[in-house]
């Protein structure tokens, strides 16, 4: 018999893949029903010049657009299982690697914002849903709705504008200097002072909507019977909010995680584009600028992908978690 | 019992109702007002800070920051509650469909917003605006046809336990239509809930199409509070960021935290919460 977590964990995986399958359809079908030829588009642009038959064949090629489209279909698909996404001709690089380069930017960043945002909100939210309607709930729910209410992108560029230029403490732009030092620690170190801004701005907004999870869990929580044990007992302080709070707020967190990741993902986007930090949207959004569907492309079926599977891990996690109870 | 929480329901039904009138009227007036407002032009006045000529300065190209500010706002406003209502709309038909046609068709409609959660929106839609450069109807469509799954979440079991209430079958053994069962017993209970999905849309689908404007992704010629954020980001390291950035940049967190102050007010006024304490079961 098999368990039934593996059970739900392989449904999961199904509704996965059947979401990434009708994306890579819709990815390769939508320049193709949309009205216009992407290789006019493409020569449209800034690049354009004059071709002559035989080099608008060969381009067509090179873009995959020769043949019917079940041809193109086949020669796609194929392409995509061997890992080849196309090549990127204002970058004049493979799309993969192009991606390869950009991916641990943006992994970097989510990974040093996540454990800040998760703390400050569980932190802040647990302080306020412990009581409710006093002097700390009150200030830091008022603060919190108003960064809520701050788009990403205002947050970000604020923040570049005070730290950055109008009181230059940290670098504005960039995820390391110009040239790099060799001095591998110094490396380090600069890397890390260029994340400091990113990774605030994109904690910034992120921690609004756990602080309202925590806050609404720990109001809950507060009327029930263990926790008024615990009250009764005298167990108070860091040892309440860790053991007791914190730890039944684990899995919600979670659940919340998978679905708070496309949300994440976005966010990226636009922390990258303002700081012009050489992660994935960065990368994306050059590649809308410059007309660079095929990079485009590629970029949105990796970055899919990456989403779809991280958000399968949580959910997995998450499940099994609530199970325990 | 049965009428015990009409008298509020329909108040702060009246209120809803209130200020979404109030809103449609501001909305009507912004378009009304903005025909008569002096041309969004440019003009040979680059980046002059604020004076008594341009209240708050001009842009790069000459353009008057305050008269863009007016004429962005219906359109910024506007365009964020037709799509909430749109998505609202959505997500209402399809939990209704799901609540009354069967358990085939609500498994397949839950399967369905089981997919669409999962689909990262964001990168789709940046796929599809890059392509076609929505503007005002093309942004609606899109962010509505992504945005809509989460309401079912939230509208579906709150649709479901009215309909399995007492009162309801209470009703309808003593001989009343389905109709007046809807109008009279599940319309008033679930209409606060309606009202706070409704907010938390408008709230949505401000963030995103302000952050479509601010990408440059919608059609040039629609200006929104986004897109003249956009229009700053080249005057940072100048001193025109003052009157660029600023101002959109604080009147649309001011629309974002007033709808969230209205959601509150209203959440506290009694409806949701409330009703909850106060359920006899």
């Amino acid at each position: 018999m098999v368990p039934p977590i593996i059970l739900n964990m392989l449904s999961g995986l199904g509704v996965r893949l059947l979401v990434f399958a009708l994306l890579v359809l819709l990815v390769f079908f939508l320049p193709r029903m949309l009205p216009g030829d992407p290789v006019e588009v493409f020569l449209s642009s800034d690049l354009s010049r004059n071709l002559n038959g035989a080099e608008s064949a060969e381009l067509r090629a090179q873009f995959g657009l020769a043949g019917d489209w079940p041809q193109q279909l086949g020669v796609y698909l194929w392409d995509l299982i061997r890992g080849d996404l196309g090549y990127s001709v204002p970058h004049a690089a493979p799309v993969s690697e192009l991606l390869r380069a950009s991916i641990p930017w943006t992994l970097l960043l989510i990974s040093c914002a996540a454990p800040i945002f998760l703390f400050v909100g569980a932190a802040g939210g647990i302080e306020a849903g412990k009581a409710p309607g006093a002097f700390f709930d009150r200030i830091a729910t008022g603060v919190v709705m108003v960064v809520a209410s701050i788009p990403p992108f205002t947050s970000a560029v604020l923040l570049l504008l005070a730290f950055g230029i109008l009181w230059p403490v940290l670098p504005s732009g960039g995820s390391e200097p110009f040239f790099p030092s060799s001095n591998p620690l110094q490396r380090d170190f600069d890397i890390a002072r260029h994340a400091v801004l990113p990774v605030l701005a994109l904690s910034l907004h992120e921690i609004s909507r756990f602080y309202f999870l925590a806050r609404g869990e720990a109001i809950t929580l507060s009327q029930r019977p263990f926790i008024l044990n615990a009250c009764g007992r005298g167990i108070k302080g860091w040892r309440l909010r860790t053991t007791y709070y914190g730890r039944s707020l684990f899995p919600v967190f979670l659940a919340r995680m998978s679905d708070a990741l496309t949300g994440l993902f976005g966010a990226v986007l636009f922390v990258e584009i303002v700081f012009s930090y050489p992660g994935t949207g960065h990368l994306i959004y050059n590649a809308i600028l410059d007309r660079d569907y095929i990079l485009l492309q590629g970029a949105v079926i990796v970055m899919a992908g990456l989403v779809l599977l991280l958000n399968w891990i949580i959910d997995a996690v998450a499940t099994s978690l609530a199970r325990r109870g | 019992m049965l009428g015990y929480w009409s008298p509020i329901t329909q108040s702060t039904g009246f209120i809803s109702r209130g200020a979404i009138a109030a809103a449609g009227v501001l909305v009507m007036a912004g378009f009304a007002l903005s025909e008569s407002l002096p041309q969004y032009k440019t003009s040979p006045d680059v980046l002059q800070a604020p004076s008594m000529e341009h209240w708050l300065g001009t842009n790069g190209i000459g353009q008057d920051v305050f008269v863009g500010l007016v004429r962005a706002a219906p359109i910024t406003v506007f365009l964020a509650l037709i799509t909430a209502t749109a998505a609202l709309v959505l997500a209402l038909a399809a939990s209704s469909l799901a609540a009354f046609g069967g358990s085939r068709i609500r498994s397949a409609i839950l399967r369905l917003v089981d997919v669409l959660q999962v689909i990262p929106s964001i990168l789709l839609l940046l796929l599809l605006a890059a392509w076609i450069q929505p503007g005002f109807l093309g942004l609606v469509v899109l962010l509505s046809l992504t945005g809509w799954h989460e309401d079912v979440r939230v509208a579906l079991p709150i649709l479901l336990r009215e309909l399995t209430r007492e009162n309801v079958h209470f009703a309808r053994r003593m001989g009343a239509s389905r109709r007046y069962c809807l109008r009279h017993h599940i319309l008033p209970a679930i209409w606060p809930a309606i009202v706070g999905l409704f907010l938390q849309n408008v709230r949505q689908a401000a963030l995103k199409t302000a952050g479509f404007g601010f990408l440059g992704l919608t059609d040039p010629r629609l200006l929104t509070w986004g897109s003249m954020i956009q229009d700053s980001m080249d005057y940072l390291y100048t001193e025109a960021w003052l009157w660029l950035l600023l101002p959109p940049a604080g009147a649309l967190s001011l629309f974002l935290v007033g709808i969230l102050i209205i959601g509150e007010g209203y959440m506290s006024n009694g409806s949701l919460s409330g009703k909850e304490h106060h359920d006899p079961r």
